[in-house]
């Protein structure tokens, strides 16, 4: 066998490597130089300022942005990946079953997540209008309450949340599914012999069985969730208090303040952040990568 | 390595055919005939001047109106219209780009001081008084659309487009005997135009009526750019507050006074009249709520009141902002044409000969003829024959004696987001109106300080 | 126990296939018909527009309308259609092939510091695009890339890679390495083995790949509204450019525009279906 040469092995991987380094890696570390600068959107001249821009965001005192948005993110992201986690599970244990039409059902299922949040939420502000969007309509009709869902300020991260579920329930329905599907069929009969309850077969074997993959999907939907934007900017603008996310912040701040140099202090601090939950994820990727070649 | 080859291929070609599509859709996709006559008759020469400005009807004026520039000089004109709650954020990311996608922008009078200080827009102090007599141009227009810093002569921008926020009111039902007849008997008064607040308020309460889905009223609320301080502009003002002070720019005991709290208290009092998005209403949604028929009074810049007059003819009417305790004012509005200062000489000096043209007598008689061709020149502005020639015109006229401003520094942009978000606030009720506006007073002190124009 | 399941399918397919319906019958309406206060889903033809009731008169006016710019606009939808579709072919062609010769270099050999490359490559997927869009844009202007197609098709490049690695990584670890230990024995080298054997197996992969950055490329919002404001505008931004507009938000419009737009999409949804699962979790989950 002869050996490979190193160029081969660099051919094959350095291009893809080089371009993630140029716009991955340099843009991080341009955050940071930009971040102990004061530069503005419209100008080309900026000046060094040092730790200012971080000073401002941590003193909470006049600041308390940036402790609202985390707390906002934090929030949105809780309830929507429990509501789409314990959503998406009830629908896969109803879809395990085989039945005429399934993969039609799954393929109508699977579509809102295959949509551009930015168009959709778009559209989803004609259906949540108060004035004469029809989700009120029917709500009304049916002679339920009909809230302001865009205007009012505890309802506006509702509506944000009501649509991310509508369109992410499916994906962790998929994932569920996978998992309900991989538990082999003899567990399931060897229980039946014990005449274990229903209850304790999904306590004990289903639950157990599927949690790895369950807790995977929620890992992969809490990073998309960190991310939330298009939804935010589609149905209440970057600059409300109430539903101000992270990026959205970044957004204001950057795109509307005009000021680079503080967006990019904060970008710093997100990144962090996110290079954390990256770590967690990827442990727990080999982890479980471990444990199916083990089992 | 075909593949790969292919695909690059693939790619570089697909990328040369889209930058091409960039560069040439532009020229072709104009669609007017007159553009097809200037590259005709002027192809050799293939110059346009491209104009950024809002949205909304005047902006159609005056693509309409440069037509007949183009038939004259051969030079194409193409206005490029972005609605209003994204104008200022992509007007002002092309800025930093090394050439502005446009050679003229008709930029809001906020945006002045930024232009100025920021070297964005091209000085104009020295040629603007060649091409127009100074003296003609309305003073409260010179003054906050022209020239930064104020009084001081210095040029940045030339009159464009002046406005001023107003009310439209549903005429035929004011004119209605019965409404008349039902409301002299709840009030022991005339249904008129009202002149006060309070005259405002009883006429908003009595035409609101959810089951008949009839609505008092529609104020500018929105929050995304500046509706929401447009529209509260008045209410500060009237009831003895004002943003600050314009030379020590202190907001403490000033944006925050009783007064100020009064008027915030009092506005927010008022959407009890609204449709239910009452609270977060932009200038297009103010205007959707009077069109579609539900609301009697609508308030609204004045330039979005042909769109008004085309949608609802005699059954629409004007009236000028309402005062409170003798006092009056209204929102200044109106946008100045300022040059780009990132675009080549060649195209700065075919924006000035538009410019020049633009600001001719003829040309401005002309102009105010467009919808919402609200014109800076004082003779015609004060003229009957401006007056008379729509119904929106003589109110409009009568507001531009009592306009002023918000903040034109260049950080305008930061203490306008905080006034819209703390406002927001107030009105959705996660503030008290008095904790919103210390919330604005502690805001703006910070971004003043920071811009170095407070201690 | 069955009734309950089959009621909770049929809840879900309801609530999730209704705002797609409810996009697809405001396409059809005329303007007034959809900010009505009485939803009106009943297509009746020649009924009065703007009347009381659950009939409206279906029209093409939204369609129609899609083809010719409004005033003050240069670019109709299309357009936009055609921008969106040229970023996303090309940064799609670019990521996967770019992606297989990776995800081939990491399967194959023993590339120093992998698992830290592959943890950098899935990383960035992580990073919010408006946490990076502001030293972009500072490198685009440079370079005067920002309102170009070459621009964002760059940059989806890029920011797909993550997802083209891992997913081709998948599908290559599955060839086994007897196919192309057979033919370096026969004497071809590495890379015409990669040519002759990998790739003709790794077909099926590489369209599942291509789907799925298509579609990422496709429904990105964040970097096209920020880098490609003025020029070579894609769809989303597009779509939320029409936000704001003085004559009322053009509803008929954008769902005829959205109709379109989402076409694509179910169709190639409905293309893998097969592989959704993998597609989504980054390869990370076969069935």
């Amino acid at each position: 066998m002869k050996k490979e040469s190193p160029l081969l092995k660099v051919g094959f991987v350095a291009p893809t490597l080089l371009f993630l380094i140029t716009f991955n890696l340099y843009p991080l570390l341009y955050n940071i130089v930009l971040s102990f600068t004061n530069k503005q959107l419209s100008q080309d001249e900026y000046e060094f300022i040092g730790g200012h821009n971080y000073q401002a965001i941590f003193d909470a005192a006049s600041n308390p942005k940036f402790g609202q948005a985390l707390r906002t993110t934090a929030e949105f992201v809780l309830f929507a990946v429990s509501l789409e986690l314990v959503l998406g599970f009830c629908l896969a244990l109803c879809m395990q079953a085989k039945f005429r039409g399934k993969p039609l059902v799954l393929t109508l299922l699977l579509m809102p997540m295959m949509l551009s949040p930015a168009v959709m939420g778009l559209f989803w502000n004609l259906i949540l209008s108060a004035h004469n969007g029809i989700l009120n309509q029917v709500l009304g009709g049916a002679g339920l309450p009909t809230p302001h869902w865009l205007t009012e300020p505890s309802l506006k991260l509702c509506a944000v949340l009501l649509v991310d579920v509508w369109m992410w329930t499916p994906y962790m329905m998929l994932i569920a599914l996978a998992g309900l599907n991989a538990i082999p069929g003899y567990i399931y009969e060897a229980a039946e012999i014990d005449r274990a309850s229903r209850f304790t077969v999904f306590r004990r074997i289903t639950l157990p069985m599927c949690a790895p993959l369950l807790l995977l999907a929620v890992l992969f939907r809490a990073t998309d969730a960190l991310k939330q934007f298009d939804l935010v900017m589609a149905l209440t603008g970057p600059n409300d208090t109430s539903t101000q996310t992270l990026s959205a912040l970044l957004y204001q701040l950057t795109f509307a303040n005009q000021k680079v140099g503080l967006g990019s202090a904060y970008a710093c601090i997100v990144l962090v952040l996110v290079i954390a939950l990256a770590t967690v994820f990827t442990r727990y990727l080999d982890w479980l990568a471990t444990k199916r070649q083990g089992a | 390595m075909r593949a790969r080859l292919t695909s690059i291929v693939l790619s570089i070609s697909l990328c040369l055919l889209g930058s091409s599509c960039k560069h040439d859709s532009k020229s072709e996709a104009g669609g007017s005939a007159s553009a097809a006559l200037a590259d005709s008759a002027g192809a050799a020469a293939g110059k346009t001047v491209n104009i950024w400005w809002a949205q909304w009807a005047p902006a159609d004026g005056l693509q309409q109106l440069s037509q007949e520039y183009e038939q004259q000089s051969g030079v194409a004109v193409r206005v490029h219209q972005i609605p209003w709650s994204s104008y200022q954020d992509q007007v002002f990311l092309n800025f930093g780009n090394k050439v502005t996608s446009f050679d003229i922008v008709v930029g809001d009078s906020q945006w002045l001081g930024r232009g100025a200080t920021g070297k964005l827009y091209l000085d104009l102090t020295d040629w603007l008084p060649t091409v127009v007599d100074v003296k003609t141009i309305q003073p409260q227009a010179l003054r906050y659309l022209c020239e930064y810093p104020a009084g001081s002569s210095h040029y940045y921008a030339a009159p464009g487009e002046t406005d001023a926020v107003g009310f439209a009111y549903r005429k035929d039902w004011f004119d209605d005997p019965k409404e008349q007849a039902a409301f002299k008997a709840k009030y022991k008064r005339d249904l008129a135009v009202p002149d006060t607040w309070e005259e405002f308020k009883d006429i908003a309460e009595y035409f609101t009526q959810p089951q008949n889905k009839r609505y008092g009223t529609a104020l500018l609320t929105g929050r995304g750019y500046d509706a929401l301080a447009m529209g509260f502009q008045p209410f500060l003002w009237e009831f003895g507050g004002s943003w600050g002070d314009p030379v020590s720019f202190k907001t403490k005991g000033l944006v925050d006074n009783a007064g100020a709290v009064e008027g915030l208290t009092f506005m927010k009092s008022l959407l009890k009249f609204a449709p239910n998005d009452g609270p977060n209403m932009d200038y297009g949604k103010t205007l959707e709520a009077f069109t579609s028929g539900s609301t009697a009074m609508a308030m609204n810049y004045f330039a979005f009141y042909p769109t008004i007059v085309k949608s609802l003819g005699d059954k629409a009417g004007f009236f000028v902002m309402p005062s409170h305790n003798g006092k009056r004012f209204s929102s200044l509005g109106g946008q100045g044409m300022s040059i780009s200062n990132k675009v080549s000489p060649e195209q700065q000096k075919l924006a000035k000969d538009f410019i020049a043209w633009f600001l001719k007598r003829e040309t401005q008689e002309k102009w105010t003829k467009k919808e919402a061709g609200f014109t800076a020149n004082s003779e015609i502005l004060n003229s009957a024959a401006f007056k008379q020639a729509t119904p929106y015109n003589a109110p409009f006229a009568q507001s531009m004696n009592f306009i002023q401003d918000f903040w034109n520094v260049p950080a305008y942009n930061e203490l306008l987001a905080a006034a819209e978000q703390r406002l927001g606030e107030a009105l959705d009720g996660v503030k008290t109106p008095k904790e919103a506006l210390e919330a604005i007073s502690t805001e703006h002190d910070r971004i003043f300080k920071e811009a170095g124009l407070a201690k | 126990m069955k009734v309950l399941r089959t009621l909770v399918i049929a809840l879900f397919l309801v609530v999730g296939c209704l705002p797609l319906i409810w996009l697809g019958i405001t396409a059809f309406k005329h303007h007034p018909d959809t900010i009505t206060s009485s939803a009106k889903f009943l297509p009746v033809p020649g009924a009065p527009i703007a009347g009381d009731g659950i009939a409206f008169s279906p029209t093409l006016e939204g369609f129609e309308h899609l083809a010719e710019p409004h005033p003050g606009v240069e670019f109709s939808f299309l357009d936009h259609l055609l921008n969106s579709i040229i970023i996303g072919v090309a940064s799609t062609l670019a990521s996967v092939a770019l992606g297989t010769s990776c995800a081939y270099g990491f399967s194959r050999f023993r590339i120093p510091g992998a698992k830290d490359w592959l943890f950098f490559v899935l990383s960035t997927r992580f990073m919010p695009p408006l946490a990076v869009v502001a030293p972009v844009l500072i490198m685009y202007r440079a370079l005067d890339l920002p309102n170009t197609h070459l621009g964002l098709i760059v940059l989806y490049t890029a920011f797909n890679l993550s997802l083209s690695v891992w997913l081709m990584k998948g599908f290559i670890d599955e060839i086994p390495r007897a196919y192309e230990e057979s033919a370096l024995v026969d004497g071809y080298s590495r890379a015409s083995a990669f040519f002759r054997i990998i790739l003709p197996h790794a077909r099926t992969g590489m369209a599942v790949t291509a789907v799925f950055c298509l579609i990422s490329a496709w429904n990105e919002f964040g970097f096209a509204m920020t880098l490609n404001n003025a020029g070579a505008v894609t769809v989303p931004v597009y779509f939320a450019g029409l936000q704001g507009n003085t004559n009322g938000v053009p509803w008929p419009q954008i769902a005829a525009g959205a109709l379109i737009f989402v076409i694509p999409i179910v169709v190639f949804t409905v293309l893998v279906r097969d592989h959704l699962l993998r597609g989504v979790t980054f390869g990370t989950i076969k069935q």
